[in-house]
């Protein structure tokens, strides 16, 4: 298995390391190393350094080994070489510091991808590394690509190679790919991306004159700003809620969420909105859609309804009525015969007793 | 024997024929009753956004309509003894359907609480009350039958509002939902309709303890003795005269018997329900938010809950049978305490439930106790208090639980935020309800054994009066298939009693 391993670090050192066996360093991949270098000298705004752990699993490998931070003061146990510690340690500046490693499966023709999100300036090492029980693979070559430049690498351990980068535009974004080439060919991309926002995918529904208010959150980043947008045909324009007071309330509730509140809806307002999320390292948009009704349309279900139940009351009413007339009608012929078996029973009875008297 | 006799004998429930559209009413307004505060839940998200509220301030809508539903109970019982079951339910679901329209139109969470929580909670309440009472009043032999039927109403109307919310919620918004809802909730008064009085309707000014038992009974006598002229009038006049004297506290009890407060199988029940309503409610609503903490995705959870759901529709008919069996029906209270003591047990053992399955396991037998607890919670205070005073009594109880439902969600989730874990929640609330268990079939035990005295002595004094012997029996006949019932039947023929004795002695004389 390559282990990929990503550690956040920017080196001056990396054209010295000895252990380098990529090819060749491209005129391209120096001029690009050495644009990595002047990056260096730009203080980071951020305050301490921080590490950040990130357990990701990586697609498509069994048995995955998750990274670690590593502090920059102390260097991970992979990394060998004395100078690496010396580069880091003058280079604690204020960045972020994180690593992302890959387990590359040992099968040939495979390619595992990992999404990292960014959001502020960072310094990164990304790693591929190979399990001891493929150590046997011999000839290899490993090749590092942001797009169509290689970049050099350096060679932490006999098994793992990886890149130092830092990020601090949107420019620098993208997919960093590693591939080993021996007798099999390996592998592993990284997608580094801004935070995504997410909108809503089913509409939010209103109605005409009320109001209607849309929510944008992001999750884990904090942007540094906050831009709605609405679609007018196929444009997007920004709303000015300064401009229109009485129509848009854009409130920023907190610092990952963000809130706008359209009143006085008409049928115009119908139609689809974004909040974009603008964060040190690009912007991000999330889709709403909204829909404006007019009150007749829920009324036609409700009136319907009310007709059913006023039906069906009087169905009961009067399939009551029908057969209490038809109890009644039962009991009156009841008491009907009552009273002739009375009447036939009397006039037996006297006919008894007058017999008894004959008899008498 | 002449028929006119038998016109004035209190006709015994019809236990069948139109009691089943009655049953069916019930199940409809039992079912929006208990299933409707739960159903809202969907909108609430919706409607913390659009008034920027937090979401306690929004579950105060679903608390007040719950706590509204219960707490106005003894309103519903004075107007059902007022005025019947049909005109309160009808008017019940008019106030819902009101309720839910105006919320439509709300601008503010406090008119949500008013509409929403007072108006439709009201309204809900005149439905549950007047539901339970009328199938007292149309069963006797298969009432447990007819109660779990009603009552598996709550489980089918929540299956069937939670989907349709969310569909309504899609295509509506929330204000349009709001509208249809109330349009919905009129199917109420469909129900209502279908319960057609039954019995000798309570005559309004003279104060009666036992309404239209005694009503028939006094037309019996003056029936009876109508060839005895004047004497027979003497007694029922000085009868008269006595309960002018008390009329005050006659007339509340005739709405609302507080007398109620004397019968031991009624304090019985409410001390051991009202304990057990302190756990009832929680697991339930904490069940999905448990499973979501152990790790299982929200759709799994959700899950959980309809399982419950399914297991609970099923349970509560199953229960109804069982508990009208003749092994069962006499025993009636001891059933009801084991299903609590059960359902205690479930909460007590789910901590040790790990993982998706364990979790699948503790729903369906948590269903399971819940329906059958749920299936006998009516019919055995019918079973305690009889048919005539059950109205008062289902009033007195409601209001009291009130206090405790609405206490035991809160409760619990203080124990799940101070502990930081849920298990203590799911701890004290099994152990709440195997105490109320216990305490319910302990006292049931020691109040089926002075039942049972009372029961000897009252044979043991009818051996005096023999002409009327027949007539006891005869009614002794008719009860005899349900044993127990003899309490329902005591304070009716206490008094008929005293009044035979007395025409009897004018007879003698």
């Amino acid at each position: 298995m390559l282990a990929v391993k990503a550690t956040g670090c920017a080196r001056t050192e990396l054209q010295k390391d000895p252990t380098v066996t990529t090819q060749d360093a491209s005129h391209s991949q120096a001029n690009s190393l050495t644009k990595m270098q002047t990056g260096l000298n730009v203080s980071s705004p951020e305050p301490m350094t921080t590490t950040r752990t990130v357990n990701r699993q990586t697609q498509g490998s069994p048995s995955d080994h998750l990274t670690f931070g590593h502090n920059v003061s102390v260097p991970g146990p992979d990394l060998t070489t004395q100078e690496f510690k010396q580069e880091t340690k003058e280079h604690v500046s204020n960045a972020t510091f994180v690593e992302y490693e890959i387990l590359l499966p040992g099968v040939s023709g495979t390619s595992t991808e990992k999404n990292i999100t960014l959001d502020r300036a960072t310094r990164i090492e990304l790693s591929c590394r190979l399990d001891n029980k493929y150590s046997h693979l011999k000839s290899l070559q490993v090749t590092w690509k942001w797009g169509n430049e290689t970049l050099r690498h350096i060679n932490k351990t006999e098994n793992s190679w990886g890149i130092q980068l830092r990020i601090w535009d949107n420019s620098q974004l993208g997919s960093y790919s590693c591939t080993l080439k021996g007798e099999e060919e390996m592998h592993a991309v990284f997608h580094l991306q801004v935070p995504k926002i997410e909108g809503k995918e089913k509409p939010i529904v209103s109605y005409e004159g009320d109001t209607a208010v849309m929510i944008c959150k992001s999750y884990g980043y904090t942007p540094t700003a906050w831009t709605w947008y609405m679609t007018n045909g196929s444009e997007q324009v920004a709303i000015n809620d300064s401009l229109l007071a009485d129509k848009y309330v854009i409130n920023r509730v907190s610092a990952n969420v963000t809130h706008l509140k359209i009143l006085k809806l008409t049928k115009e307002d119908d139609g689809i909105y974004w909040c974009e999320a603008g964060f040190e390292l690009g912007k991000s948009k999330g889709k709403l859609k909204l829909k404006v009704l007019s009150l007749m349309v829920p009324l036609k279900p409700f009136l319907a309804i009310v007709a059913e139940v006023i039906v069906l009351v009087t169905v009961v009413f009067l399939y009551e009525i029908y057969s209490k007339k038809k109890e009644k009608c039962a009991a009156d012929e009841k008491e009907f015969d009552q009273i002739e078996q009375l009447k036939s029973e009397e006039s037996n009875g006297l006919e008894n007793s007058s017999t008894r008297h004959r008899k008498i | 024997m002449p028929p006119l006799a038998n016109a004035g004998q209190a006709p015994g429930p019809p236990d069948g024929g139109w009691g089943w559209a009655v049953v069916c009413g019930a199940f409809v307004s039992i079912g929006f009753a208990y299933a409707f505060p739960k159903g809202l839940a969907i909108f609430f998200k919706e409607i913390q956004d659009f008034f920027g509220t937090s979401y306690s301030e929004v579950a105060w809508v679903s608390s007040i309509m719950l706590a509204t539903t219960y707490g106005a109970g003894p309103i519903s019982s004075i107007l059902v003894n007022r005025y019947g079951s049909r005109p309160v339910v009808i008017f019940g679901g008019l106030l819902c359907g009101i309720g839910m329209v105006s919320a439509a139109f709300c601008t503010s969470i406090l008119q949500l609480y008013i509409c929403v929580g007072f108006i439709t909670g009201f309204g809900l309440a005149l439905n549950l009350q007047p539901s339970v009472i009328i199938i007292g009043k149309y069963f006797l032999k298969r009432r447990p039958i007819a109660n779990g039927l009603a009552m598996a109403g709550s489980p089918v109307m929540l299956c069937t509002l939670a989907p349709l919310n969310q569909f309504l919620f899609d295509n509506f918004g929330w204000r349009g939902s709001f509208l249809i809802l109330g349009a919905i909730l009129l199917h109420c008064c469909v129900a209502g309709a279908l319960f057609r009085p039954i019995g000798a309707p309570t005559p309004p000014v003279k104060p009666q303890v036992t309404g239209k038992g005694k009503d028939a009974l006094k037309e019996e006598v003056t029936e009876d003795a109508m060839e005895m002229g004047s004497p027979t009038k003497v007694p029922m006049e000085d009868k008269v005269e006595e309960e002018g004297g008390k009329a005050c506290c006659e007339k509340i009890n005739q709405y609302l018997d507080f007398s109620l407060f004397k019968h031991r199988g009624f304090l019985i029940y409410l001390i051991g329900n009202v304990l057990m309503f302190l756990g009832f409610f929680a697991p339930i609503v904490f069940l999905a938010p448990y499973a979501k903490h152990i790790g299982i995705d929200e759709y799994s959870a959700a899950f959980l809950l309809s399982i419950l759901a399914i297991v609970d529709m099923i349970a509560r008919p199953t229960t109804g049978i069982i508990a009208n069996s003749k092994w069962v029906r006499p025993q009636i209270q001891y059933f009801f305490s084991f299903s609590i003591a059960f359902n205690g047990t479930c909460h007590l053992l789910c901590p040790l439930a790990s993982g998706y399955t364990g979790l699948v396991i503790y729903a369906i037998f948590f269903g399971l106790a819940f329906g059958m607890v749920c299936a006998m919670l009516f019919e055995t205070l019918m079973d305690l208090v009889g048919a005539a005073r059950f109205t008062s009594a289902v009033g007195l109880v409601t209001i009291a639980e009130c206090c405790t439902i609405l206490l035991g969600p809160p409760i619990g989730g203080t124990l799940i935020d101070t502990f930081g874990d849920y298990k203590y929640m799911f701890i004290k609330c099994g152990a709440v309800m195997v105490l109320a268990g216990t305490f319910l079939f302990i006292m049931n035990y020691y109040n089926y054994r002075m039942l049972a005295k009372e029961e000897k002595e009252r044979k043991a004094k009818e051996e005096n009066p023999k002409p009327v012997r027949t007539e006891n029996e005869g009614r002794n006949s008719w009860n005899k298939e349900t044993t127990r019932d003899g309490p329902e039947l005591e304070p009716l023929s206490k008094e008929q009693e005293g009044l035979k004795e007395e025409v009897n002695g004018i007879n003698e004389v």
